[in-house]
């Protein structure tokens, strides 16, 4: 590399004006910075820079001494007004009226309070207006008849780069979770002002100066990639936001627009899918039972009593049971038999096959019951019967055994 | 257009929205209602098709009806229907008009806890419960009766329910007294 461009020697001409850069950027974020190397790490640490510079607004030319400063910090403890102090002292906010040794007045930089505005202003809706503010201002700026095209295409290249950058985040703002995208749903907030602001400039840039038609291409595409990259989020959002019912999504502006101009119809789709006439609850007696059974109990469950330790004999000793059953295939089978001793099973057949299978069933049952007096009896041989009902019947005999 | 629709689309809307009405016995029944004689009046009822209940719902696994302290309200309904139920051979309905109080002392016997909040509690079951057509409360007269939806119940589902309440104890002769 050295080769094609050699390295050119600092000079101390470029030292200083590197320095003097250098300069600029620390006053501007000195308010930021915790000490002389980060960050600040407590928001309360700017507070007390905004309210020293405020202090230091109203003091004039003057300036102000070390101890009014400390009174007009008097809320914050001492060591943290210290450890300000000394820092935007380092970066150049605060400085001596005077330089020389044991100054005790001070003044304030303004670069400084223009960088801690920009700064507020950025926190309240992460660059959005700043966004709004630097088309506005690259407007004028083009109309301007003093501008140079090196100063339009560095504008139009510096915007570029801001939308791809925001595009990238909201990209990825898209493909993260839901409730990311929630939480930055205000910078989705007005896209289209944006977006047709820039339009317009870019208009602008290439009516004036067509030679800047490459950095305008560029422009372009970040524009549009942009374009997509909101409307995609937006998509997704407005997707989860039926589920969720938030309606912080969007601007309260835009709700109240829309509960104006809306049609009846698409007020009413609002409320697609409630049902407000809910069909009354079931209670279905096995629901009630199951109720009443899990109640809270008044009295504790009682224990069962203790089982005696012997086998246990049962119920089927007792006198009565199973007569039912036998009772019924008794009355079956007398009026099988009709007050005869015997009885041709295929007779007692006849008949469609439902009821005959449910009589066949009994008379079995009958002849296999040990306390009952009937039995089946079959011979051999099959009679085809086709056409009637059973198909076929072998010859059998119903009959009774105690007589 | 209203005369568009059908009669039963009309019966089933304003069953919906109302919940259980009640006309005069001489006037008909729109198709696709189940119709419970109530004396000189019937109660219109949405009917489900082929002799369902809403219980086939939990066959097709789908959520039923949602509804706030079930089992509170099913407990309040089932010390009504021990008092109103009177004959428990016969079917629920139309069955017989019981004092209120007589249901209260049964659900607190049923519950642990203050018997005063538990009858504050069934009071507004009772009344919610008549809202939606399972019991008929008069409150003026301070009397509970069952309601027309028991005449929905398929009565080979009854029952357990007929054991419950056989097991179940009456109130106690204060609450009758009471009244």
């Amino acid at each position: 590399m050295s080769a094609v461009d050699p390295e050119p020697v600092p000079s101390l001409d470029d030292a200083l004006e590197g320095e003097a850069v250098l300069g600029v950027y620390r006053q501007m974020f000195a308010a930021l910075a915790r000490d002389g190397g980060a960050v600040v790490d407590d928001p309360e640490l700017v507070d007390v820079a905004e309210t020293l510079l405020a202090a230091f607004a109203d003091a004039g030319e003057d300036g102000l001494s070390r101890e009014q400063m400390r009174y007009v910090c008097r809320r914050y403890p001492a060591e943290v007004f210290e450890n300000r102090l000394r820092v935007l002292k380092g970066l150049g906010a605060v400085r001596e009226v005077f330089p020389k040794p044991n100054q005790l007045r001070y003044r304030a930089s303004f670069t400084s309070v223009v960088g801690l505005m920009f700064v507020r202003r950025m926190m309240l809706d992460g660059g959005q207006s700043e966004m709004h503010r630097l088309l506005a201002l690259e407007q004028l700026n083009v109309a301007d008849p003093r501008m140079t095209p090196a100063q339009a295409r560095a504008g139009a290249e510096g915007l570029a780069r801001a939308f791809r950058l925001w595009s990238v985040e909201l990209l990825t703002l898209t493909n993260g979770t839901i409730e990311e995208l929630r939480e930055q749903a205000p910078k989705l907030w007005g896209a289209d002002e944006i977006l047709a602001g820039a339009e317009r400039l870019h208009g602008a840039i290439l009516r004036r100066w067509p030679e800047l038609d490459r950095t305008c291409t560029e422009l372009r595409a970040a524009l549009y990639a942009y374009g997509d990259a909101s409307r995609r989020a937006a998509a997704r959002l407005s997707d989860s936001a039926g589920l969720t019912r938030n309606l912080t999504l969007l601007p309260p502006e835009t709700w109240r627009t829309f509960a104006r101009t809306a049609s009846r119809d698409e007020l009413a789709a609002v409320l697609d899918g409630f049902v407000f006439d809910a069909p009354a609850p079931w209670h279905e007696p096995s629901a009630v039972v199951a109720a009443v059974a899990d109640a809270p109990r008044a009295v504790p469950v009682r224990p069962a009593p203790p089982r005696p330790s012997g086998p246990d004999p049962g119920l089927a000793d007792r006198a009565d049971a199973g007569t039912a059953d036998a009772d019924r295939l008794r009355e079956v089978a007398e009026q099988a038999l009709r007050g005869r001793d015997r009885a041709d099973v295929a007779d007692l057949l006849d008949g469609d096959w439902p009821a005959a299978r449910r009589l066949l069933a009994d008379l079995s049952s009958a002849h296999l019951h040990p306390a009952l007096p009937y039995r089946l009896v079959w011979g051999d041989g099959l009679a085809a019967r086709p056409g009637a009902a059973p198909s076929w019947v072998s010859p059998g005999v119903f009959e009774r055994t105690d007589r | 257009m209203s005369d568009e629709w059908a009669p039963g689309i009309l019966a089933r809307a304003r069953a919906r929205v109302t919940g259980a009405v009640s006309v005069p016995a001489a006037e008909p029944v729109p198709p696709g209602l189940a119709a419970v004689p109530d004396g000189p009046r019937t109660w219109l009822l949405p009917s489900w098709p082929d002799g369902a209940t809403p219980a086939v719902l939990e066959q097709y696994e789908l959520a039923p009806m949602p509804l706030d302290r079930s089992g509170q309200a099913r407990r309040v309904l089932a010390a009504a229907l021990r008092c109103c139920w009177a004959n428990l051979d016969d079917a629920p309905w139309p069955g017989v008009p019981a004092p209120v109080p007589a249901v209260l002392d049964v659900y607190a016997g049923m519950t642990r806890g203050d018997a005063a909040l538990a009858g504050r509690w069934a009071t507004g079951e009772l009344r919610r419960l008549a809202d939606t057509g399972w019991l008929v409360l008069d409150e003026a007269r301070g009397v509970v009766r069952t309601g027309p939806r028991t005449a929905l119940w398929p009565h080979e589902a009854l029952g357990p329910l007929r054991d419950l309440l056989r097991r179940m104890p009456g109130p106690s002769r204060e609450a009758l007294g009471d009244e």
